[in-house]
């Protein structure tokens, strides 16, 4: 008896296999998805963390202050594994001859690799005398450096020679991130380098800063310990105190590892909805059409039980196939997420491991979601009457003018079959809600992805060619002086030149405190714009701009006061907030330069020029000429940091781009379930139309133009939803390293409800196309749904 | 008015084609009211479904209302239905969200007839007072009645009826009976009507018994029965 149901149930799923199969192409994407980014998650973790424990990276990194006291204090703190301490210090490099640049010189030692964040060698040997340096990976591939090549070090008496002794990896700058407002590095501009701590001695101290790193014990509450040392370090003096978590590198990776993880739960879970919903469909279509067959088994005996389980292992049998394909496909997506990510940001450890957790999990998942599709036609089979079932009648549809017509009357005059389109959409509610909810999960797929792709293009647009809008920046080895502007401004291709004060500084409130930049442009600045309310508005006349992630960080709103601490400048001062300025990349404090000089009686602390070029000069000829002139120690092009930017957002195209693809599939999966049903039920009215001389023409312009309708019913919600979630697929990634807001181009709009409509009339196609062929002498013979 | 030679249907190929007609000669006259007797399988439903253009003969003659059925492609054969013929079915299929005269309104769309003559074909089968009401809002009778009107409203020469009582209770389907006999009698259209209720066959013109595919007999009706008169 169960056997011959088994057979049953093969030949249903025969009968209808098209939508069977569309069913299992929608879970196997959930399940891939989900797969692919979880598996992506966990080795990108297991990777960053198997390079953090090799290479024994600090858990504190605690720069400034009373380094002796810091250092003895911190020994004594229980849970504490080890402290050391290394010389830091951001110079002038220059690389290839005359490719003037920023170096962060960060010390190791002589005799051999430190305690504390050690650094991998990928060639060449460790640091000696002879050859004193080890340059980062990025900045080594980026410059084509290799072992026993030299480069130049602005020292207190010039350039200074260095040889290469190799190339290495650091945990610490698994991604060369200048700083939390600088996460996205210029390679031209910016570049690490490991140097001999005795060579750093010459290094101006100016320049130059101690750091303190602390590792813990493992097992230690590392929170709890992070907040102790903090608190001890800063009231030693110290500027900076910056847990692993926080590293700028570490961060901005995170920032990925957090999307990836949120992606792997948000997306495949719409991808299974979907199919949940396609699956109901099809399921309630199938009972629907089998009711006296339903009647017949259960007359004769059969348990509700077993007719129950029938047709839940329809939904059972959709997830297991699912399953199969979709787990192992997702093992391998999330092995080719990592290997392509950690390649293309050049990260040395990719572990790539097939996580049995996540197959299970993905098994899990998706016999959970057939049989949740499954379950509620299921019920309904299992409490059909047979008596009634057998009887062949079904209930009358229900039959009234629409909301339409009645508020708009003249509708009532429409021709009947254009009556009969319009009521169509009403008609079956089941039947009009999974339409519209499949179109709904369609838009809101392919709107969230490309409203990211839309915001991430308008977030450079705004940041390089709205708030920055200088061409460079350069920066002088001394306070600037007017004549080095009026220098710099006679330069050929340079339209105007200001100078600017780049000075790191601290900022606090009475709750938290902020490490970043504080950025002082004159009153008439044409470098800069300030975007405060949605209004551009001059620098801050009195009192200072921040970054809007300060809001929030320090809990602090315009009219507050916030301390201000610039060691450079030697000026601590309070100052109150005027404004929070909205731009997408970091988070900066900006005061007037006058405001700053009169802050540090009267001494210039300018030590940069932002130059804009004229149309049509050339940015490498400009960098060459500009970077040879007198005291210019480092340079950065502003074309080539937002070519960076884009190259590194192209990381996030291609993943959203690749969901963006799947969207579309599953969009069409999805309506193709939902509309073949909607034909198919109506197979006895199609008939008896054709019968009565309707052409095959008119019949499938009725149905497109209801399942049309019923496609772009569910286009507003869609559209609505869809900005909702790519809101919050946005708000994953928005920190103080990068404020991303949301913004969808009209064009978006319009092009998702074109993609949804011509998916909606490619999925009608091969039903239509059985419109075609039906048989209509043995549809009218019987009364088919 | 109908024609048919020798005709034959079948269904498949090699040893599983199911011969549904074997080599039937029939031929039928305007006005005729003609009912189709046979048990299931006879072939009864097949032949009015060549006769309708629904299916097409696999060999021989068919030629209706001057129409030679074997020589039209499925275009030709849907302009010819448009036209020619009107069909009612056991089940009704009206569209549940039209009303009974927006499903009659439908067919009429389809030749160019008008809102007034949808709403006198309804008058015909005297549903004019039930126009507005939705199909679900309808008894069986009555929805089998706006079939038969929807088919009428084109106002063809041929209606073809399939069991039209085959879902009705002795009343209803005498109500229905009376007006397809009326059909007949007061428009002179030719009425195929076919059943397995030998006791409709009483109502015809002319009885025809199909028996596996073939016809069995045809027997004139000196004095066809009114719709009361039959019992089933």
């Amino acid at each position: 008896m169960v056997s011959i149901l088994h057979r049953k149930l093969r030949r249903d799923l025969r009968q209808r296999r098209s939508q069977f199969i569309a069913v299992i192409i929608t879970i196997i994407l959930g399940i891939a998805l989900f797969g692919g980014t979880y598996d992506a998650y966990q080795n990108l973790t297991d990777s960053y963390h198997g390079m953090f424990s090799t290479l024994n990276t600090a858990d504190m990194t605690i720069a400034g202050g009373q380094t002796d006291s810091i250092v003895q204090g911190v020994r004594g703190v229980s849970g504490v594994e080890n402290v050391t301490t290394r010389t830091v210090a951001d110079v002038p490099v220059q690389v290839n001859g005359d490719h003037k640049m920023l170096g962060r010189l960060v010390g190791i030692p002589a005799a051999g690799q430190p305690l504390i964040d050690k650094v991998d060698i990928l060639s060449g040997t460790y640091p000696d005398a002879s050859a004193p340096v080890l340059i980062e990976q990025h900045m080594a591939k980026h410059f084509d450096l290799k072992a026993g090549d030299t480069i130049q070090v602005l020292g207190p008496n010039g350039w200074v020679d260095e040889k290469i002794a190799g190339i290495a990896a650091s945990a610490e700058y698994l991604w060369p991130a200048e700083s939390r407002q600088q996460v996205i590095p210029s390679f031209d501009d910016f570049g690490i380098v490991f140097a001999d701590e005795s060579s750093l001695s010459a290094v101006p101290s100016a320049e130059a800063h101690t750091e303190v790193l602390v590792t813990y014990k493992s097992g230690v509450d590392t929170a709890a310990l992070d907040r102790l040392i903090e608190d001890f370090a800063k009231n030693n003096g110290a500027t900076n105190a910056t847990p692993l978590a926080d590293l700028p590198s570490n961060a901005a990776l995170s920032e990925d590892l957090s999307g990836f993880q949120e992606m792997s739960l948000m997306f495949p879970l719409l991808f299974l909805a979907a199919a949940g919903m396609a699956t109901y469909v099809l399921l309630t279509r199938l009972v629907l059409s089998q009711r006296g067959q339903i009647g017949l088994l259960m007359a004769s005996g059969f348990k509700k039980r077993t007719v129950f389980g029938h047709y839940l292992e329809f939904g059972l049998l959709a997830g297991a196939i699912g399953a199969v394909i979709g787990a192992p496909l997702g093992a391998l997506l999330g092995n080719g997420i990592t290997k392509l990510y950690t390649s293309a940001i050049s990260i040395p450890v990719a572990i790539t491991t097939v996580h049995v957790s996540t197959i299970i999990m993905g098994i899990a998942f998706a016999l959970v979601a057939g049989a949740l599709s499954a379950l509620a036609p299921a019920m309904r089979a299992a409490k059909i009457m047979p008596a009634q079932a057998m009887r062949g009648l079904l209930p009358a549809g229900k039959g009234g003018a629409t909301l339409v017509e009645r508020l708009v009357p003249p509708l009532r005059r429409l021709p009947a079959r254009w009556k009969s389109v319009l009521r169509g959409v009403g008609r079956n509610r089941n039947r009009t809600i999974t339409t519209v909810a499949g179109v709904i999960i369609a838009v809101t797929l392919i709107l969230t992805f490309w409203g990211m792709i839309d915001s991430i293009q308008m977030m450079l647009h705004e940041q390089f060619d709205v708030v920055n809008r200088q061409s460079a920046q350069i920066y002088l080895t001394t306070p600037v002086t007017p004549s080095e502007v009026s220098t710099i401004q006679a330069e050929p291709g340079v339209a105007a030149a200001e100078a600017v004060g780049d000075l790191p500084a601290t900022v606090s409130s009475a709750t938290s405190q902020y490490h970043t930049e504080i950025l002082a442009f004159d009153m008439n600045t044409t470098m800069h714009t300030f975007i405060v309310d949605g209004k551009d508005v001059p620098p801050p006349s009195e009192g200072v701009f921040l970054g809007t992630a300060l809001r929030k960080e320090l809990d602090v709103k315009v009219g507050d006061t916030v301390t201000l601490d610039i060691p450079d400048a030697q000026v601590q001062t309070t100052q109150t907030v005027s404004g929070f300025v909205e731009e997408p990349f970091g988070t900066f404090v900006y005061i007037s330069a006058g405001e700053l000089t009169a802050l540090t009686g009267g001494t210039d602390v300018e030590n940069s020029v932002y130059v804009t070029y004229v149309s049509g000069a050339q940015g490498e000829t400009m960098r060459n000429e500009l970077s040879a002139l007198p005291n210019v120690g480092a340079f950065i092009d502003s074309q080539a940091l937002k070519s960076m930017a884009r190259q590194y957002m192209s990381l996030i195209y291609a993943f959203v781009g690749i969901m963006l693809a799947l969207g579309g599939v599953m969009a069409f999966a999805l309506i193709y379930n939902t509309i073949s049903a909607n034909i198919a039920e109506r197979a006895s009215e199609v008939a008896m139309m054709r019968a009565g001389g309707v052409s095959r023409r008119t019949i499938s312009g009725l149905l497109t133009s209801e399942n049309v309708l019923l496609t772009l019913i569910g286009v507003i919600p869609g559209l609505v939803i869809g900005y909702v979630f790519a809101y919050y697929g946005l708000s994953i990634y928005s920190s103080d390293m990068f404020t991303m807001s949301l913004y969808i181009r009209p064009t978006t709009y319009v092009f998702t409800v074109l993609a949804i409509i011509v998916a909606a009339l490619l999925s009608q196609r091969p039903v239509l196309r059985a419109v075609q062929r039906l048989d209509v002498a043995t549809v009218v013979r019987e009364r088919s749904l | 008015m109908i024609d048919l030679t020798r005709v034959v249907r079948t269904y498949g190929e090699g040893p599983t084609a199911v011969h549904a007609l074997r080599g039937v000669d029939l031929g039928i006259d305007q006005g005729e009211f003609i009912v189709v007797l046979g048990p299931s399988g006879s072939g009864k439903t097949t032949m009015l479904n060549l006769i309708g253009g629904i299916e097409e003969v696999t060999s021989g003659g068919l030629i209706v209302d001057g129409v030679d059925l074997t020589r039209m492609d499925e275009d030709e054969r849907t302009e010819f239905r448009r036209s020619h013929v009107g069909f009612v079915f056991q089940f009704f299929n009206l569209i549940p969200t039209l009303t009974a005269l927006e499903n009659v309104q439908l067919m009429a769309e389809l030749v160019g007839r008008n809102h007034d003559d949808s709403l006198a074909a309804l008058d015909a089968v005297g549903l004019a007072d039930r126009a507005d009401h939705f199909p679900g809002m309808l008894s069986g009778g009555e929805q089998q009645r706006v079939a038969i009107a929807r088919a009428l409203v084109k106002q063809p020469p041929i209606l073809l009826v399939d069991e039209p009582t085959g879902s009705l209770d002795l009343d209803t389907g005498r109500q229905v009976l009376t007006q397809l006999r009326s059909v007949s009698d007061r428009d002179g259209r030719t009425v195929l009507l076919v059943t397995h209720n030998s006791a409709i066959g009483g109502m015809g013109d002319r009885v025809i018994r199909l028996h596996s595919g073939e016809i069995a007999s045809i027997e004139p009706n000196e004095r066809p029965l009114v719709a009361e008169e039959v019992e089933w």
